[in-house]
């Protein structure tokens, strides 16, 4: 079985990100599942940037405890992460640059020498290094020299070239240098197809598939990606991104939108969401379909902005003065985001009202390899449903002489017309109205509004929930992990590792958080069996929310609320040593 | 030309004498002298005395939030830029809550025509200082007199890049709709501050207050000339209001500038389908 990891350090500002990136596509298209992770500072320069990438030939939810291999690019990545190194782990580096202590095996790769030889810039080191981490993996170079050869093209045959000679450079030096120690780790398999994505790509690729024409933001970590990939997919697919002035400037753009017929969404950090709130509470109100990707970071405020937690939840739940139903969604991992991102759609135009897509730094910037299979086969499937979107026609058809754009519906949602169509006018009204949209603050008007718009919750629990999964024998489990959103990956890594030790679990995972079907939740807590709830942030919010919406409390939680992400071996010792 | 009382919705509740009245007329007339219909355009209208008409005009509308009208309104342009799209606001609404969201559809030159009923007052709130008061105006929340400048909303406007900037007064309505009309017909960002007198709540700035200050620009006046027209803004300052359309020029709208909307809307656009296309990033 193949299961290693890869990591490589360095200077912020010096490409880390992107040759981590190029490393998992590389280990992707030879076959492998892949996971990694970008750990880094908020600042352009100077701080230290680390990327991991966890290669398995069984398909992985997380990143490995151990580091198998890793490329030191300067010394500080050697003494950052040598605590998490195997004792047979690879090293490489330039000791020309700085020495390395310890018994570990060292891979000295002459990087500035190779530099100075070829006069090359500071990032082509990632470049080399890339050449000798395939060498040392046993891979073939080629899908490197593919990639680079995508990458630069467009700057002609000379700047290829140029590229690909730092990982000939890097790759022939380990091959002649190291041959006894090579690995036989990235042998290609043939297996299907894989797509490297993250949490943002996902939201993207999914928006793009639910039809969503106008997307609006304002950057802001970890959100930022998800402007930048929409944004740059505008000429191949119509859609239209806006960057405006604030947060506030950017929902309301998508409100307009909306309003006047387009799929539209938006997406933020909690500062911005912050600032949208009240328009939440205005879509909500004048039924404007939104949806909203929320991608969390440690707060309160600027807090730890490209670092990850799960502390918006209840915020998200309780954004907005008033009351309105609004859906809280929150994947538990890609293949979710895409499939949870495409209903998210389905959901805001049906019940014309705001979703709330909640990510976090970690789901949102860690890429996973996904079957291009899977990803094609929820297209397939996928029927865009935009509710009750009624036309002319339809409005002469049951000789409706005015169209009432409120009008009280057993389930609570009202026809829907497009402002353009002939012979009809309504508005969107952010005061409390009347059935026809005129402003009103009669008493009796004012109830059955209300009284409509919450008949929308009891729809969609109805129709539209979905239960938690559960992952495991419920029944036979002697400890039941309570979880939601991104946690996922590591409780399942824990419940292998637990297995390993002999210990059943099961996983009750959310990731349609709000509102919650009680009748349809409290079957799976029965009294005596031990439930722990897991949570990366401090609060245990998803407890909370539990205990205020089904009346179950959990009185046993591991919470983690350093920055980090929650790692499957943490889970494990909290079982172990409890 | 359409029939104006088709534009006709609840009879308004403003004070006997505002200048509200004379704006409302205005607009009606305009929409229908330019052949609108209730179907065929939308209003977004701010919160306040003029966010009110709401429910006096007849129109595809929006009621938005306090100081977002311009935000919706770009929302409503980018996804059917066939439609006309008029902003009805205040001074509080579109100067000062919504300050920054002028000044960004001014960059952008966003096709929408922002009416903005300047009463340098907050009636609806009965009576504070509006951002347009002038230094010293005593209200309820300023008892010894407001400290800050008035705001200039056309300098604002011209400096920010707007194509069109005018000037009304809504004790003459023949004017105003003239200007509305040719707001309405620029293609761009254009803005028609309406000098607009509150009977109830500001007593210095007073339909005879105007009149003694207000002229109309003439005929062989040059707007598409930059310096001149910062020139006749800033006029405001020393409490002269020029009347008419202070600046106009014609340069590429937003909407003209995005190529995904040279064939069609956005709302008519084929749903897009070579998804394989997009996968290629990801391998």
């Amino acid at each position: 079985m193949i299961d290693f990891a890869w990591k490589i350090g360095g200077v912020a500002g010096f490409g880390i990100a992107t040759s981590g990136l190029v490393f998992s596509k590389i280990a992707a298209r030879l076959g492998y599942h892949t996971f990694d992770y970008l750990e880094y500072p908020s600042l352009i320069r100077g701080g230290h940037n680390a990327f991991e990438c966890r290669v398995s030939d069984e398909k992985i939810n997380h990143l490995s405890d151990k580091i198998d291999i890793l490329v030191c690019l300067n010394k500080e990545t050697f003494e950052k992460h040598q605590s998490r190194l195997t004792n047979k782990a690879l090293i490489i580096y330039d000791e020309e640059e700085f020495s390395v202590e310890g018994q570990f095996v060292k891979i000295k790769v002459p990087f500035k020498k190779i530099l100075n030889n070829l006069k090359g810039k500071l990032v082509m080191k990632n470049t080399i290094a890339l050449g000798a981490s395939l060498a040392i993996l046993g891979g073939d170079i080629f899908p490197l020299e593919e990639i680079i050869e995508e990458q630069f093209r467009k700057k002609g045959e000379e700047v290829v070239k140029f590229n690909k000679r730092f990982a000939q450079e890097g790759y022939i030096f380990v091959k002649k240098n190291y041959p006894e120690l090579i690995k036989n780790y990235l042998i290609q398999r043939g297996v299907n197809q894989k797509l490297v994505l993250s949490g943002n790509d996902s939201f993207s690729l999914a928006s793009i598939i639910a039809d969503c024409r106008l997307y609006c933001a304002y950057p802001m970590t970890p959100s930022s990606s998800v402007l930048t990939t929409l944004a740059s997919w505008q000429e191949k697919t119509g859609i239209i991104v806006r960057h405006a002035e604030d947060e506030i400037s950017v929902i309301n753009t998508a409100l307009g939108a909306s309003f006047a017929g387009v799929r539209a969404a938006v997406g933020t950090s909690g500062g911005g969401f912050a600032l949208m709130v009240e328009s939440i509470s205005f879509a909500g109100l004048a039924e404007i379909p939104i949806v909203i990707f929320l991608a969390q970071r440690p707060g309160p405020a600027t807090g730890m902005p490209t670092w990850s937690e799960q502390g918006d939840l209840l915020f998200a739940v309780h954004a907005g003065h008033g009351e309105f139903p609004k859906i809280v969604l929150s994947p538990g991992d890609q293949e979710e985001m895409l499939q949870i991102t495409m209903e998210a759609y389905n959901l805001a135009d049906i019940y014309q009202t705001p979703v709330i897509i909640l990510s976090d730094m970690f789901l949102s910037e860690s890429h996973k390899s996904v079957e291009r299979e899977f990803v094609e086969e929820l297209i397939r499937n996928y029927q865009i449903d935009r509710g009750k979107i009624i036309n002319k026609d339809h409005l002469e058809n049951v000789g409706n002489q005015k169209y009432l754009r409120y009008q009280v519906t057993k389930d609570g949602i009202s026809p829907r017309l497009i402002p353009g169509t002939p012979g009809y006018f309504y508005q969107a009204n952010s005061y409390e109205h009347l059935e026809d949209s005129h402003t009103t603050e009669e008493a009796a008007p004012r109830k059955e509004q209300v009284e409509k718009r919450n008949r929308k919750i009891t729809t969609y629990l109805k129709n539209h929930f979905h239960s938690p999964k559960i992952y495991q024998d419920l029944q036979k489990a002697e400890i039941v992990f309570v979880s939601w959103g991104s946690n996922k990956g590591a409780v399942l890594e824990a419940q292998k590792l637990l297995l390993k030790k002999g210990i059943l679990t099961a996983l009750i995972h959310f990731s349609y958080l709000y509102p919650l079907a009680k009748e349809k939740i409290t079957s799976f807590f029965v009294p005596g069996k031990r439930y722990i709830l897991v949570e990366n942030n401090s609060w245990g919010q998803f407890g909370k929310l539990l205990l205020q919406e089904v009346g179950i409390e959990l009185n046993e939680k591991i919470l983690k609320y350093n920055g980090r992400p929650i790692w499957p071996e943490e889970i494990v010792d909290y079982v172990v040593n409890s | 030309m359409s029939n104006i009382r088709d534009f006709d919705g609840y009879k308004p509740t403003w004070c006997p004498g505002c200048g509200d009245w004379g704006i409302g007329a205005a607009l009606k007339i305009a929409f229908s002298q330019l052949g609108f219909t209730p179907s065929s355009i939308v209003v977004v209208f701010g919160i306040g005395c003029s966010g009110n008409m709401n429910d006096f005009l007849n129109a595809y509308a929006v009621h938005s939030l306090h100081g977002r009208a311009i935000p919706n309104a770009i929302g409503v342009k980018l996804a059917n830029h066939k439609l006309p799209v008029i902003v009805v606001a205040g001074d509080g609404d579109c100067y000062g809550e919504g300050g920054n969201h002028l000044i960004h559809a001014a960059r952008g030159n966003h096709d929408i025509t922002v009416i903005v009923h300047d009463n340098r007052v907050y009636g609806l709130t009965t009576g504070q200082v509006a951002p347009t008061a002038q230094k010293g105006f005593k209200s309820k929340s300023t008892p010894v007199g407001i400290i800050e400048s008035p705001i200039n909303p056309l300098s604002l406007a011209l400096t920010q890049g707007a194509t069109f900037v005018a000037q009304a007064f809504a004790g003459d309505t023949l004017h105003t709709i003239e200007i509305i009309k040719k707001a309405i017909e620029h293609k761009g960002f254009s803005i028609v501050n309406i000098l607009q007198p509150c009977v109830t709540f500001n007593k210095v700035n007073t339909y005879d207050y105007y009149l003694k200050r207000l002229y109309k620009l003439t005929a062989d006046y040059q707007a598409d000339n930059y310096q001149i027209a910062i020139k006749k803004t800033t006029e405001m300052n020393e409490e002269k209001f020029p009347l008419g359309i202070i600046y106009q020029v014609r340069r590429p709208t937003y909407t003209e500038q995005l190529t995904q909307l040279n064939k069609n809307t956005l709302t008519e656009k084929e749903r897009y389908l070579d998804f394989n296309l997009l996968f290629s990033d990801f391998v």
